[in-house]
């Protein structure tokens, strides 16, 4: 009993000076076109969440800590980010994909919106406080809404707030992942009709969530956040991100 | 501690025990082929119907998905993949039967001539039943095939009818998928029906670095919309199931 006792004592203590958990985190930060979606939501999906799906979960941990309905301001006002900067390690990354709350108008929006000075102040306190923990920011324009015009020509929806993202991106250097102008492509590539299968469009009584239909030209579906999650996959491996080797079969 | 609250104790207990054994849920069991399995993450977006299709259900029922890829009526049974279901169905439980695929082809090492497929269907009903369980006959879900003027081809005809006839001359209840699959892939047309199935470019999806054209296996799209024709159905059948269609949550401003 005594041999067996210190041998658990043993175990035990090589567990404590274990080294902490050493694997890269990439932290997701943004709103609803990225988060996690409740079952009750479903098929609404967050491109974050299909994302995931394709990374080497043993080699890097993904954290998705975007939320609905969030601004760069309120994720910050509420603390959703001060977790994340008190457990950011060097060589994680943090993707930050803000807009479509910060450019919002009207009363729905008077909590949460920002302009675009203050956009880009909110982006500068996510960068420098990432970079300071020697942690990576990567910068994302915000994805595209589903808006063509009569023509049939796909129409930008977030035109100032995705210049501010660039433009920050450059004179920070940062890297940028321009999923705004992507993402129109894409659903341009799609067409106007087409392109509502990216997104939670749904008619009458076909969905248990959604009895009478939804009709979301904002949210994708688990069809649209996987084609969007792989826009963001294939420009990390075309910037050669270091990051790219967590991706599955990409060496 | 007297013997009055240790009495007491033990009551408590056996009621405890009792209300553990008795399961108030249903469980729901699909078995069948790739086309409703559920898929490993190296495979997406490739996926089975089975796999949306449990999001539908409230905390009464439990979807069991034992259905596997590339198995015909006669493999399913051969690898003992029937006897642990049919060992564990009580009474309200279902069995969705779904397969065909691997069953019509000569050439494949599943397949079932068609006097086998029969009896196979018949099996899994009457061992259903045995346990006072519901058996549901499904159709083989359509592939997407078109003809030169764009006309959906029924790729499962001589089979997707023996489990009409299956189920007609034994009073199973029948999901006629196979047709149900064919008007939505026909309403689609040629182009848009894609982008339901496992189609993608090189260099498009990690797990699939050279591309893929299939137009038998699903995406998580396609699924999804399988998975709705079959709910549909359940309505239209008015199963006991029905009843634990999730409600939907409070609508959202």
């Amino acid at each position: 009993m005594k041999i067996r006792y210190s041998f658990i004592v043993l175990i035990v203590c090589l567990f404590a000076f274990k080294p902490a958990d050493e694997k890269v985190t990439i932290w997701l930060v943004g709103d609803s076109t990225i988060a996690e979606k409740l079952i009750t939501r479903y098929p609404e999906t967050g491109w974050g969440m299909a994302f995931q799906n394709y990374f080497d979960l043993s080699k890097v941990t993904i954290e998705n800590r975007a939320k609905n309905g969030r601004s760069t301001k309120t994720f910050l006002a509420e603390g959703s980010w001060l977790p994340i900067q008190q457990n950011l390690k060097a060589g994680d990354y943090v993707l930050i994909q803000f807009g479509h709350n910060d450019e919002g108008k009207g009363e729905r929006y008077k909590d949460r919106s920002t302009t675009p000075d203050e956009f880009k102040i909110n982006l500068v306190k996510y960068i420098d406080e990432t970079k300071s923990k020697n942690a990576i920011p990567v910068l994302i324009t915000p994805v595209s809404r589903r808006y063509f015009d009569k023509d049939g020509n796909i129409k930008q929806t977030h035109e100032f707030y995705s210049d501010v993202v660039r433009g920050l991106a450059k004179s920070q250097q940062v890297i940028l992942i321009d999923l705004d102008e992507m993402s129109r492509k894409l659903y341009q590539k799609y067409g106007s009709e087409n392109s509502k299968l990216l997104f939670l469009d749904i008619a009458p009584n076909q969905h248990p969530n959604y009895p009478n239909g939804v009709t979301d030209g904002t949210h994708f579906n688990e069809y649209g956040a996987r084609l969007i999650a792989e826009l963001v996959l294939n420009e990390i491996k075309a910037q050669k991100l270091p990051l790219s080797k967590f991706i599955v079969n990409s060496n | 501690m007297n013997k009055k609250s240790y009495l007491a104790l033990l009551g408590v207990f056996f009621l405890l025990a009792f209300k553990l054994s008795e399961n108030p849920k249903i469980t729901v069991y699909l078995i069948g082929d790739s086309t409703l399995s559920i898929k490993e993450k190296k495979n997406y977006p490739e996926t089975g119907w089975g796999m949306p299709f449990t999001q539908f259900f409230d905390e009464n029922v439990n979807i069991d998905n034992r259905a596997m890829n590339g198995r015909s009526t006669r493999s399913f049974i051969e690898e003992k993949r029937w006897e642990p279901v049919v060992s564990s169905l009580k009474k309200g439980d279902y069995v969705f039967v779904q397969f065909g695929h691997n069953d019509e082809i000569s050439t494949k090492k599943t397949y079932t001539t068609p006097k086998e497929f029969k009896a196979n269907l018949l099996k899994y009903i009457k061992e259903t039943r045995a346990k006072k369980a519901i058996p549901i006959l499904l159709t083989p879900v359509a592939r997407r095939k078109f003809d030169a003027e764009g006309k959906v081809v029924d790729t499962h005809q001589e089979y997707a009818q023996l489990v009409r006839e299956v189920a007609g001359k034994n009073k199973v209840l029948l999901i006629d998928l196979s047709a149900k699959s064919i008007e939505l892939l026909q309403s689609l047309g040629v182009e848009k029906s894609k982008y339901l199935f496992n189609h993608l470019e090189a260099g498009q999806n990690p797990n699939y670095p050279d591309g893929k054209i299939d137009d038998t296996h699903f995406n998580e799209l396609g699924a999804r919309l399988m998975a709705q024709l079959v709910l549909t159905e359940i309505k239209t059948l008015n199963l006991t199931l029905a009843n634990y269609i999730v409600k939907p949550a409070e609508p959202k401003k």
